[in-house]
């Protein structure tokens, strides 16, 4: 009876300390809601998005999924509201991480809670990501001075991120050292170690810095007159992907006189698939538990690729072909961010393993159920976390060109659904953007229209 | 009665004084901070950087006597060498505000303000909305005798446990008919941080 009581106890207090959280599949929600989005049905994974977030307490992923979600509708207002709510989220956190790095630090570094069941803050090239997105929305509607305020906010977040990581990782070393931890990511057996170690996941500087953003952020100064921001901007793109033509073009171009005045400077941003999602595999690592050597079967996070979108390599504008200039992966920032944390991820999962053993070891002496029910409970909440943003556009590439004040036809190709777009330019400086996943392209704003697809199919079965 | 009553308020008036502080609303973790206080929080281009350049070469340019009856200068953008954002524009003005405070020059219309002062003029000219004889005329604008342009540029260098900033901010004045450079100054400065 007492057996049982504590059986009981032990449940309990497991579910109790580890909340909902534990057993929410963020992986398999999102897959649904990504779903409806690919097929073209917004307000369906609107819907289900709310419903999976039910609770008054909403986290900073449901604003973020909720903004891009409302962004591909069309409603910039809606969207910039939830994106306000999400900047609030990491605002907060921004001041936490400035006010005192170190308890930040000490507390992120805790051994005693799972990943999963910490308050979801984000990781830093979301934060990144989440403003870029946002200057996007504003200047889809032309509103230019209130992009320079998002993007000089990204910039500025980006370097309280770069001084924040410096200092975790510096600290993460140290630790790793105290607690004799020396298992790296490549010493995992079965781990898909080469999606780390992509030529285009190292070749990044960081997680975070994203070229797009910067070209973005030169762009909006350029426009605004402000060659004197605009240069570091492109500068630091061009710091970020070397080599790239159109990168470099952007530095040179800034003190040259441009063509013909009449003439808009365009720039056309196409984001197309979605980022890719975190599964959980487990894989046994040797571990020493109360002085004996013990497989332990440990949860780690990879990342799983997203296969709806095909790669965009040019579109059509007015029936010229215009190539593509690929700026920004979300696939390869977000394996770069899981192998920047991957030896910290270890080095907690090994240490919470180890205390979890030597707990269970006591406990099956005292009462082998009661040890058996630990065991179980340890396996439900023992997985490593799989939140992410998943709405967010995976690949996003560019092209600037000058174009004639009036209408114009941008298509995009057959592979994709062959989408037309008519574009309206009416002024100096104009960014055109479209988000393309599966055959479905969005885009809204004054100066956008998508060409209901519908004609197109009737003339193939004509055929 | 009516003395001993003035006597009473008069006391607590003198008591009370008149300076009496405002009162402060809100949190003791929010403070107003000196403007001219040494900036160090991070080794990138602060507040006092800005401070100093500006300082330093208005005084230099005041000084150097090429100012003569307070010609009228264009001021033109910094241009931005380094990878770091520096609005430059935000050093100008320092420099501009205070040359202009202390009556060594004059500025015509820069790159930024054009746009807004031919639109006035336009709105004025072109639309028949105002009284004639307070219509500004057009071809009346002063043109400017020296032009006034720079560059900041920046060397970064850094190890595993020591980061090197070293930026140099030169301007130069440059007479507009001759196009010869009157004056010029530069500023450096040298930022290290050790981890």
């Amino acid at each position: 009876m007492v057996f049982r009581a504590l059986t009981l106890a032990t449940l309990v207090a497991a579910l109790q300390l580890t909340g909902c959280s534990a057993f929410r599949s963020y992986d398999s929600e999102l897959q649904e809601t990504n779903q409806h989005l690919t097929s073209g049905n917004v307000d369906a994974a609107l819907a289900l998005l709310e419903q999976n977030n039910k609770s008054d307490d909403k986290d900073l992923l449901y604003y973020f999924e909720k903004g891009e979600l409302l962004r591909s509708k069309g409603d910039y207002t809606g969207s910039q509201a939830a994106w306000r709510a999400a900047d609030d989220v990491v605002f907060k956190w921004e001041e936490s991480v400035k006010l005192d790095t170190a308890k930040y630090l000490s507390q992120f570094g805790s051994y005693l809670v799972n990943d999963k069941v910490r308050r979801y803050e984000g990781y830093d090239y979301e934060k990144v990501m989440l403003t870029t997105q946002m200057a996007l929305n504003l200047l889809a509607q032309n509103d230019f001075d209130g992009a320079r305020t998002e993007i000089k906010k990204t910039h500025e977040r980006e370097a309280v991120i770069a001084e924040l990581r410096d200092k975790e990782y510096l600290k993460r070393e140290e630790e790793a050292e105290k607690e004799g931890v020396r298992t790296q990511y490549k010493d995992l057996q079965g781990y898909p170690v080469a999606s780390l170690d992509a030529p285009e996941v190292v070749s990044l500087k960081n997680s975070y810095q994203s070229a797009f953003s910067h070209y973005l952020s030169g762009y909006v100064y350029e426009a605004l007159g402000e060659k004197g921001l605009a240069a570091p901007g492109y500068r630091k793109a061009a710091e970020l992907r070397p080599n790239i033509p159109l990168l470099e073009q952007a530095l040179l171009d800034l003190d040259k006189r441009k063509g013909k005045a009449s003439d808009s400077d365009v720039l056309i941003v196409v984001q197309s698939g979605l980022a890719p999602a975190r599964d959980s595999v487990r894989i046994p690592l040797p571990l020493p538990i109360a002085g004996n050597l013990v497989i332990t079967p440990l949860s780690f996070p990879v990342i799983k690729e997203d296969a709806s979108t095909g790669l965009i390599s040019e579109i059509q504008l007015d029936s010229s072909p215009l190539a593509l200039t690929s700026l920004n992966s979300i696939s390869a920032m977000s394996r770069r961010a899981l192998r920047d944390d991957m030896p910290g991820i270890i080095l907690r999962t090994s240490v919470r393993a180890i205390s979890r053993g030597v707990a269970q070891k006591k406990l099956n002496e005292a009462s082998p159920l009661a040890g058996l029910a630990m065991g179980i409970a340890s396996v439900i909440v023992e997985g490593a976390d799989t939140r992410t943003w998943r709405t967010l556009p995976n690949e996003t590439q560019v092209v600037r060109v000058r174009l004639s004040q009036g209408e114009h036809l941008l298509s995009l190709p057959s592979s994709q659904g062959g989408n037309k777009i008519k574009v309206k330019i009416d002024r100096p400086y104009q960014v055109i953007a479209l988000r393309v996943v599966g055959q479905q392209v969005f885009a809204g704003g004054p100066a956008v229209q998508v060409e209901p697809r519908v004609q197109a199919q009737a003339i193939a079965t004509l055929k | 009665m009516f003395a001993r009553i003035s006597i009473a308020a008069l006391t607590i008036a003198l008591v009370s004084g008149c300076s009496t502080s405002s009162p402060v609303l809100g949190s003791k973790n929010i403070g107003y901070g000196d403007t001219k206080a040494v900036e160090l929080v991070t080794n990138e281009f602060g507040s006092t950087d800005l401070q100093m350049i500006a300082e330093s070469m208005t005084r230099s340019l005041a000084q150097s006597g090429v100012l003569h009856a307070r010609p009228v200068v264009q001021v033109y953008d910094v241009k931005n060498k380094t990878s770091e954002y520096i609005d430059t524009r935000e050093i100008t003005t320092s420099i501009k505000t205070q040359l202009m405070k202390s009556g060594t020059a004059r500025f015509a219309s820069d790159n930024s303000d054009m746009q807004s002062q031919v639109d006035q003029l336009k709105l004025q000219n072109q639309t028949g909305l105002y009284k004639k004889n307070t219509v500004a005329k057009t071809g009346n604008m002063i043109a400017a005798q020296y032009r006034l342009e720079g560059s900041i540029s920046s060397i970064v260098k850094r190890s595993s446990d020591y980061k090197d900033v070293f930026y140099k901010f030169s301007l130069q004045l440059i007479d507009v008919e001759s196009g010869l450079s009157e004056w010029m100054d530069e500023k450096e400065i040298r930022k290290t941080t050790e981890r």
